[in-house]
């Protein structure tokens, strides 16, 4: 029973002011998938009765049985709005006029922490997001989180406060408490986003705000919702006010008194808070006398609120009877829909201000204008955020977002990887596209061609995409920027099958599984091992068993899981460093020091990056990190991978060819930052001044042959005279459990090394919360750990935070970073023992 | 004793008499084979000296100095070098760590490109500093020689340019990788140098400039020289772009804008008829 086509969700895709791109955002078991059903039951998908049991958009087995969202999923909607609905879209852009319906396309995505790359994906295609807050928890870290990314991707967030069911049947809160516990949580997230919108920016206010619609309450489970303006409706007629008006007085501190019929801005005797009085004495009455099967009562309350019950429905009573009278009353589906339509933004409006933040190129080229004004004439722009595994095993559908022109089946393009650079033919290949395709949570359907502002999967460009890409027509088109993921993959395992003849098996499942997620990274180290890192232990599982039983199809062993690390330096180079070319000819004198506090994270959040005007990024470090201006104006590069938190300083002073030997020096900088000298980790927080060069007269004796290693050595030289030291990473956990439990918390964390940083409790429940500081190499097993010594009842979320130095020189046997370079260097298949000065310092 | 011979550039048969004797005498012969090479290979070489030879490429007699070095205080021990040993530049490395180590050491000159150029007529006394042009790649596309060129020739002198020859050369890839892949084998010949050339005229003058040295320049293209296929071709730079020499190694000059009668002459018989 699906009450929409192809054809007709076509014709909606011209609609491009009709069209909303969305995804739903929230921390793990706040009830995305669950709420995501009430609205593809809405859309006539899935039965309405089933929706909250169903989980129609986790379309895995695991996900099914785990109860937990592990890839994003996508589907469209079409919805009509009523014409006292339209009235309150007042953007020209925001609705084509005489057109009342809507195309939503909706993306589920993973509360966990260790999926985030799949919201990050989400995401980057659509332009709103409705956040879900279970309102007995409030707001959590991962909700922080995945707000914080939206807002930086410019997805305008609408709020949703989920579970009420449970506040009210469990937490037995009162109207008051309630109130208070819903004020507290808006307030929260507009903090948050406060922290990271400027009101004054491209977006314009993003808060969010009931009075005005664009928060809902209410219940996925049982599938009911609602927002203010549905209350406001059924009053409106009795108080004669208008709509509008009668929201502004149903949040906040309004009150009522009944006796006068005077509003209030203040509480007094007399006067109650419309918002309880109006809208949740009714609903706590209905959940009053229904769970206390008070039927009377319930039947004569209900006709006055206007439902009516179906005929097999009036049998049913307790919870059944509760949700279907909720269900009736306040059905989900339109609540929610009206504040999508309503309040998120259409890809005309949104594309307007994401444009400068998703295109590299100019500003004001052919498809940069496309972008703006999501011209369906225009170039065509698509970026591919993810690969989606078909059934066909191996191949994938390229799953995106058309910012400008059409895509359309058997239509030519340039399919351009992320390090494509225009003008050169490296990530670059035009091919046709095979097929364009529509997704629906499980199911997929072929569709002609596809235009600008909408998503959508393309069959074949798998082959020629790694993970994710942009697609163009237009010759001269720059990328569409790559995402910047908010967790690392500092978790990894090495695997390698059973059998050993089934290794190339194994190195297909490997690709395949890069492919399949946004994040993972799947490579070989020095000694031959296959190495899989990912963001924490049940994304490796989850990664594991995804190879095992779908990529590679084999049985497979895996080791331990260890953690990554970064090499850095703590004090300057205690001499200048020379190394010779292996002609001899050339010379390079350099020193190494450890940056400033908060410069590496400044260049991980791209406060501090290659692409910014030199000056500019000069002031900003003699400003906040006393750098000296000349020297900081010649930062040569960063790394690795030309973006990476160290850098490379030209301090040198009229020498002749610099500029000639400059791209083999950068070249060598990547190699030493990428693998440093201790157990070739990737470097961190380390600043290289060059300070002299000689060079051969001749540029034949002075090529890359000569230089990068060259350049290699004296920064490992560089390395070892400033008192190296290892980083690890560490995780912030928050704990979530009853006061009892918080002693055992303590117990745990002791032994692995974690630190507390904040205890609180949760206001108006009685949860605490614990926030922790806790090394990545001590979290494996950590929340099997808490639960036996909490009797079960603690349960943490753990998300990657910063990088620390541990104490102690890697090179003294005593110390643990000793152990810890050596057991990496035997992993890694290196020489064992330390590195040796000497061969990387020559004599002058 | 440690010996550096000069093999000469023609064939086996253009090593010295001392040359021949000091090999005839060696534990072991080492043939550098990367800053330039001898058109007849090193089996010939191998006949005609009746010995075995071992091929030193570039990681041997850069970085494995010790091992070319080893047992040379006692005994005798050669390395044949293409041309003069002092040519390359590349080889005083060598004598140094000799010294160091206390070794001692002789070495036999022999006729080098930077001499047997006057061959085609130009006086080696008009000549200044002499450069070599690289292979561009994508990324490094040097021009610094150019205005050596440009120097030589305000001051009036010719300049010659030694051509890139990469044997056994690296990968920039596998640079920064411990395993390494190596090129084929590329040598560089006039017509390859003078596109290049050409190149950085036409960029100086699209950035303003007005270089001295153009398309019309005078350039004298020589290829194997000292050997029986010699070959000597004087034309305009932008002919000598689309001029085959044949095979390898070959070396241009950038004839100075000051020529004497002499030199006219001479270079007269190679000028190239259209």
């Amino acid at each position: 029973m699906v009450n929409f086509t192809v054809d007709e969700i076509r014709v909606m895709m011209d609609k491009k002011r009709n069209i909303r791109n969305m995804s739903v955002i929230a921390h793990v078991d706040h009830g995305k998938s669950t709420l995501t059903d009430s609205l593809v039951s809405k859309a006539g998908i899935i039965a309405g009765a089933k929706a909250g049991e169903t989980r129609f958009t986790d379309t895995r087995k695991d996900e099914q049985e785990r109860c937990i969202t592990i890839k994003s999923t996508a589907i469209s909607m079409y919805f009509e709005l009523e014409d006292k609905d339209l009235v309150f879209i007042t953007s020209p852009d925001q609705r084509d006029k005489d057109q009342k319906g809507f195309l939503i396309n909706l993306i589920d995505s993973p509360g966990h922490v260790d999926f985030s790359s799949e919201v990050t994906a989400a995401l980057r295609v659509t332009d709103g997001a409705l956040v879900v807050v279970d309102c007995v928890s409030g707001v959590c870290v991962q909700t922080e989180t995945v707000l914080r990314q939206a807002i930086a991707e410019r997805i305008k967030p609408i709020l949703f406060m989920n579970k009420m069911d449970r506040a009210l049947l469990e937490l037995q809160l009162d109207a008051e408490e309630l109130f208070q516990t819903f004020q507290r949580i808006v307030e929260n997230v507009n903090v948050i986003i406060a922290t990271y919108n400027d009101d004054g920016g491209p977006m314009g206010e993003v808060r969010v705000d009931p009075s005005r619609g664009s928060v809902g309450f209410g219940s996925g489970l049982h599938g009911w919702a609602f927002t203010l303006k549905q209350f406001s409706e059924m009053y409106a007629e009795k108080f004669k006010i208008d709509v509008v008006k009668l929201m502004n007085r149903l949040w906040g501190e309004s009150f009522f008194n009944p006796k006068t019929k005077k509003w209030s801005k203040q509480k007094d005797d007399d006067n109650k808070r419309s918002f309880c009085m109006y809208i949740l004495d009714p609903i706590y009455k209905i959940f009053d006398s229904i769970m206390n099967y008070k039927k009377e009562e319930y039947e004569a309350l209900l006709p006055k609120l206007g439902i009516q019950l179906k005929h097999e429905d009036k049998d049913k009573d307790g919870k059944q009877l509760l949700k279907v009278v909720m269900r009736t009353w306040l059905p989900a589906g339109e609540a929610l829909l009206q504040m999508i339509a309503i309040h998120l933004p259409s890809p005309v409006v949104a594309q307007k201000y994401r444009m400068e933040m998703l295109y590299e190129g100019p500003h004001d080229d052919e498809a940069a204008l496309g972008i703006k004004n999501c011209d369906p004439n225009a170039p065509l722009m698509m970026y591919v955020s993810k690969m989606v595994p078909t059934s066909d095993k191996g191949r994938f559908y390229a799953f995106g977002r058309v910012f400008s022109g059409k895509v359309a089946t058997g239509q030519k393009a340039r399919i351009m990887g992320p390090n494509y650079t225009p003008g050169k033919k490296e990530d670059l290949y035009e091919k046709a596209i095979q097929r364009t395709i529509l997704m629906m949570g499980r199911y997929v359907e072929a569709i002609e061609d596809v235009p600008s502002g909408n998503i959508c999967g393309l069959v074949g460009v798998d082959q020629f995409l790694v993970k994710t890409g942009t697609i163009s027509t237009f010759k001269d088109a720059h990328n569409l920027k790559v995402m910047k993921f908010s967790v690392s993959p500092v978790v990894r395992v090495a695997v390698e099958p059973k059998n050993p003849a089934d290794l190339p098996k194994l190195v297909e499942g490997l690709k395949r599984l890069t492919k399949s997620d946004p994040m993972v990274q799947c490579f070989i180290e020095e000694s031959g091992e296959h190495i899989i890192a990912g963001a924490g232990e049940l994304h490796l599982e989850i990664c594991l068993k995804d190879l095992e039983e779908d990529h590679a199809c084999i049985p497979i062993k895996k080791s331990d899981p260890v953690v990554s690390y970064r090499e850095t330096v703590s004090e300057e180079s205690d001499q200048m460093c020379l190394s010779k070319s292996p002609n001899k000819h050339n010379r390079l004198f350099m020193r190494a020091c450890p940056m400033p506090d908060g410069l590496a994270e400044d260049i991980d959040d791209g406060k501090v990056n290659p692409r910014d005007d030199f000056k500019s990024r000069a002031r900003y470090l003699t400003e906040k990190y006393d750098y000296d201006i000349t020297e900081a104006r010649k930062i040569w590069c960063f790394g690795p991978d030309g973006t990476g938190p160290n850098i490379l300083l030209d301090c040198t002073k009229g020498v002749q060819y610099l500029n000639e030997i400059k791209d083999s020096v950068v070249a060598g900088f990547q190699w030493a930052t990428k693998e440093g000298v201790l157990s070739e980790e990737n470097l961190r927080g380390v600043r290289f001044n060059i300070y002299d060069v000689t060079l051969h007269a001749d540029a034949i004796h002075r090529g890359g042959g000569q230089i990068i290693p060259t350049t290699r050595r004296c920064l490992y030289a560089c390395l070892l005279t400033a008192q190296p030291r290892l980083m690890e990473p560490i995780y912030k956990c928050e704990i979530t459990c009853p006061e009892v439990a918080v002693g055992g918390i303590y117990g745990v964390l002791n032994r692995r090394r974690g630190h507390v940083y904040e205890e609180s409790q949760v206001a108006g429940t009685p949860m605490f919360i614990v926030k922790a500081y806790l090394p990545v190499n001590e979290s494996f097993g950590f929340t099997a750990d808490l639960r036996s010594n909490t009797g079960g009842q603690a349960f943490p979320q753990s998300v990657f935070d910063h990088w620390q130095v541990m104490p102690g020189n890697p090179m003294d046997p005593a110390a643990r970073t000793y152990t810890i370079v050596q057991d990496t260097r035997k992993r890694k298949g290196l020489k064992e023992g330390l590195p040796d000065l000497a061969q990387y310092l020559d004599k002058l | 004793m440690f010996y550096i011979v000069g093999l000469g550039l023609g064939g086996p048969k253009d090593i010295t008499v001392r040359g021949l004797e000091i090999i005839k005498g060696c534990q072991r012969v080492y043939l550098e084979a990367y800053t330039s090479i001898l058109s007849c290979g090193t089996e010939a070489l191998e006949e005609f000296y009746g010995r075995k030879l071992i091929v030193a490429d570039r990681d041997l007699v850069e970085q494995g100095a010790d091992d070319i070095l080893e047992g040379s205080l006692n005994t005798d021990i050669a390395l044949l070098v293409v041309g003069d040993p002092f040519g390359a530049t590349t080889h005083t490395d060598l004598i140094l760590r000799a010294r160091e180590k206390g070794i001692k050491f002789q070495v036999i000159h022999n006729a080098s490109i930077l001499n047997a150029v006057g061959c085609c007529g130009l006086q080696l006394y008009s000549f200044g500093e002499t450069v070599s042009i690289p292979y561009w790649t994508d990324e490094w596309q040097p021009d610094s020689f150019f205005d050596k060129i440009v120097n030589n020739y305000c001051n009036k002198l010719h300049t010659l340019c030694l051509l890139d020859i990469k044997v056994k050369e690296p990968t920039l890839e596998s640079l920064t990788r411990k395993k390494k892949e190596f090129m084929p084998p590329k040598f560089m010949t006039v017509n390859e140098a003078s596109k290049q050339l050409l190149e950085i005229v036409s960029r100086r003058t699209k950035a303003g400039e007005k270089p001295s040295i153009t398309g019309e320049s005078l350039c004298v293209g020589l290829a194997r020289v000292g050997s029986e296929t010699q070959q000597i071709v004087a034309c305009s730079m932008r002919c000598m772009s689309n001029y085959d020499l044949g095979g390898p190694l070959q070396s241009l000059i950038i004839v100075g804008p000051m020529i004497h009668p002499l030199e006219i002459e001479y270079l007269e018989q190679f000028r190239l008829k259209q």
